[in-house]
């Protein structure tokens, strides 16, 4: 049984209180039956007074020692009289007398004279024997109240079982069985429609409907919130695109499986932290943090092209970098970054690039995008110097040996053009078999000691590889220096080709000039 | 109740009938002349006739005269002295001599017979009508006064 059950705490609270009840109510009765029993002894002294007075009178009257004493033994055999005495004149006859505290005194009369007192006869009660009696009447009032007491504690307890316990452990174990949010509820147990039981169990099965309400209702949201949940999770992990966020100082705080799958192709390991806005992964990243932070300043979202810093010695890897600023509710400021592969793009515009300047056989550039070129350092206002050179002997060996010797010879004279320039230097194929050489700051006597090192390499005999064939072509070479001699393109390379002419002539009458300047041509 | 008005006016009558017949009987209480004692108290008297005392105040022994049981001097003497009837006299003597302490007092048949003992005992004492009264014997204690 439950210690702290209601039953047995009903009990033990009704035992204790009725012991205290039945000791205080016997000290009590003790008390009041003790002072009444001194009170009914003092009366029925008095009794005994009146019945023993005439004798004990005449005792004291005449002195009569043996009478007073025979009087005084008398009253000692009754139960009342603990002891008495009898004092008449000097004289005083009496019983043992142990205590004469509450002794009672009487005057004894002359029996002749109504006036005249003769002597005193005391009495002292027997306290003891109240004090027995009153003690026993107390301990069987006492005896009487417990048994009282225990049987309504009995009772009280059937009655609370019946009426409150047992209906309070159904209602209980029901409630334990009920799980919240089933349509379950406690039935009202018997007699307790109107009582506070039954009002509590009213209550209980209201809260129950409320409860249900409430979690249908919950549960609702609930699946309503995984079904988004779920589905800006498909958004979120099948993005082919890396989408991460982060804090503005560069922790990684989600990032989907693209992104791992970026880190793996340009072969790094996940991290927490690769530094504000991935930084650690462009090669460009200081421009990628420049023109995020002039976007967030005007309040644009930040796009921009930039190449992964990739270990693996592979393709270069182009991602389209967008960067948006979240502001949480609670004021907290995230970015977004969303990266887009656009390496086959990038591949594909270089390749497009490419086969739009570039001459498809030689791989030098060609006449139109050269032009561009040129044109781009007059804008610049750059001193450089045109250099046309027309290849001699060409015609013959493309007609002799077919054109893929000619072509081969034409990639051979591109090969050395390209070896034999400075990095920011360029050429390009003018056309047939004419070439332009565009060389930056630099005077004539470094033209002249370059040219001639590619003369020199060009006039070198070339072994056809499809014929067994060995030939050697030459090359004549005329130069227009710009700003010296003119402003404009179509001037300086008609000047160019103007000195090149001459030098053809010049070849044609014995001379053997590297290059013409034009500034050494006179009309 | 004009019967029992009645019946209280008679027992009035009675009374004052039985008083009238007290003061004619004027009772003293007498000892021989030659007795030192020459006056004593009424409770003296019953001190001495009731077996208290036995001695005159000076302290002599005294030897009470009494009459016999069948005289209304007697009865008359008691009745005025302790207001008791003799029967309750004798009563109490009854009671009394059985611790042998108290010895009861002479007896004599008349009141001529006590004034001849008054006469030959000095330390007598007892009670007659004041008419009786000799030379011999004087008077202590007088019961009207």
């Amino acid at each position: 049984m439950n210690k702290s059950g209601l039953l047995i705490r009903l009990a033990v609270v009704m035992i204790f209180s009725s012991l205290a009840v039945g000791f205080i109510s016997s000290q009590l009765f003790y008390r009041f039956t003790y002072l009444t029993e001194v009170d009914n002894s003092k009366k029925q002294i008095a009794e005994l007074y009146k019945t023993v007075s005439a004798t004990a009178s005449i005792a004291a009257y005449l002195l009569d020692r043996e009478l007073a004493n025979e009087v005084v033994e008398g009253l000692a055999t009754n139960g009342v009289v603990h002891g008495a005495l009898i004092k008449f004149d000097e004289e005083v006859v009496s019983t043992k007398l142990t205590n004469q505290d509450s002794i009672i005194q009487f005057d004894l009369h002359s029996p002749f004279e109504k006036g005249r007192i003769v002597g005193h006869l005391s009495m002292v009660p027997d306290l003891k024997q109240i004090q027995i009696r009153a003690k026993k009447i107390g301990r069987d009032n006492a005896k009487a109240l417990f048994a009282q007491a225990i049987a309504a504690t009995l009772i009280a307890i059937i009655i609370v079982y019946l009426l409150i316990t047992q209906p309070m452990i159904y209602i209980s174990k029901s409630l334990h069985k009920i799980k919240p949010g089933t349509s379950k509820r406690l039935i009202i147990p018997d007699f307790h429609q109107h009582s506070e039981l039954g009002g509590l169990v009213h209550d209980i099965n209201h809260l129950l409907s409320n409860t249900q309400q409430q979690l249908s209702a919950e549960q609702e949201l609930r699946d309503e919130l995984k079904l988004l949940e779920k589905r800006f999770r498909m958004i979120f992990e099948s993005s082919q695109s890396p989408i991460i966020l982060m804090e503005p100082r560069g922790s990684i705080l989600i990032y989907n499986h693209a992104f791992t799958h970026l880190l793996e192709k340009i072969n790094l390991d996940i991290k927490k932290n690769f530094g504000a806005l991935l930084s650690e992964l462009f090669i460009e990243h200081e421009s990628l943090v420049q023109s995020v932070r002039v976007a967030f300043a005007n309040n644009e979202i930040s796009t921009g092209e930039y190449q992964l810093l990739s270990r693996a010695n592979d393709q270069p890897i182009w991602v389209q970098v967008v960067v948006n600023s979240i502001v949480s509710e609670d004021m907290k400021e995230y970015y977004q970054l969303t990266l887009h592969d656009i390496s086959k793009r990038k591949k594909e515009l270089e390749k497009l690039n490419i086969r739009a300047n570039y001459d498809q056989m030689t791989q030098l550039l060609n006449r139109h995008s050269g032009e561009k070129s040129i044109e781009k350092l007059i804008y610049n206002k750059q001193a450089f110097v045109v250099i046309l050179m027309d290849l001699n002997g060409f015609k013959e060996i493309n007609d002799t040996y077919g054109h893929d010797s000619g072509d081969e010879i034409l990639i051979n004279v591109a090969g050395i053009l390209k070896n034999s320039v400075r990095h920011d230097d360029f050429s390009c194929r003018w056309g047939g078999d004419e070439f332009v050489i565009i060389l930056t700051n630099v005077d004539k006597e470094s033209i002249r000691a370059i040219v001639k090192k590619i003369l020199l390499k060009i006039q070198k005999p070339y072994s056809l590889s499809t014929h067994q064939q060995e030939v050697s072509i030459g090359a004549s070479i005329g130069a227009a220096l710009h700003p010296k001699d003119n402003l404009d393109i179509l001037g300086l390379v008609q000047m160019a080709d103007k000195a090149m002419y001459h030098t053809k002539q010049s070849k044609a009458l014995g001379n053997t000039p590297d290059i013409t300047f034009a500034d050494e041509v006179h009309d | 109740m004009a019967h029992l008005k009645n019946t209280l006016l008679i027992i009035a009558f009675q009374l004052l009938a039985f008083n009238g017949l007290a003061a004619e009987q004027d009772l003293v209480v007498v000892v021989n002349i030659n007795n030192p004692t020459s006056k004593m108290s009424k409770s003296q008297v019953i001190d001495l006739f009731m077996g208290r005392n036995i001695a005159f105040p000076n302290g002599e022994k005294a030897t009470p005269i009494d009459l016999i049981d069948d005289n209304h001097i007697k009865r008359f003497f008691y009745k005025n002295l302790v207001g008791m009837s003799l029967a309750r006299v004798n009563a109490y003597w009854s009671r009394v001599k059985f611790t042998g302490r108290v010895k009861p007092s002479v007896k004599v048949p008349s009141e001529s017979g006590l004034i001849q003992h008054m006469h030959s005992s000095p330390l007598a004492i007892g009670y007659m009508e004041r008419k009786h009264l000799t030379k011999q014997l004087k008077v202590v204690y007088a019961l009207n006064e």
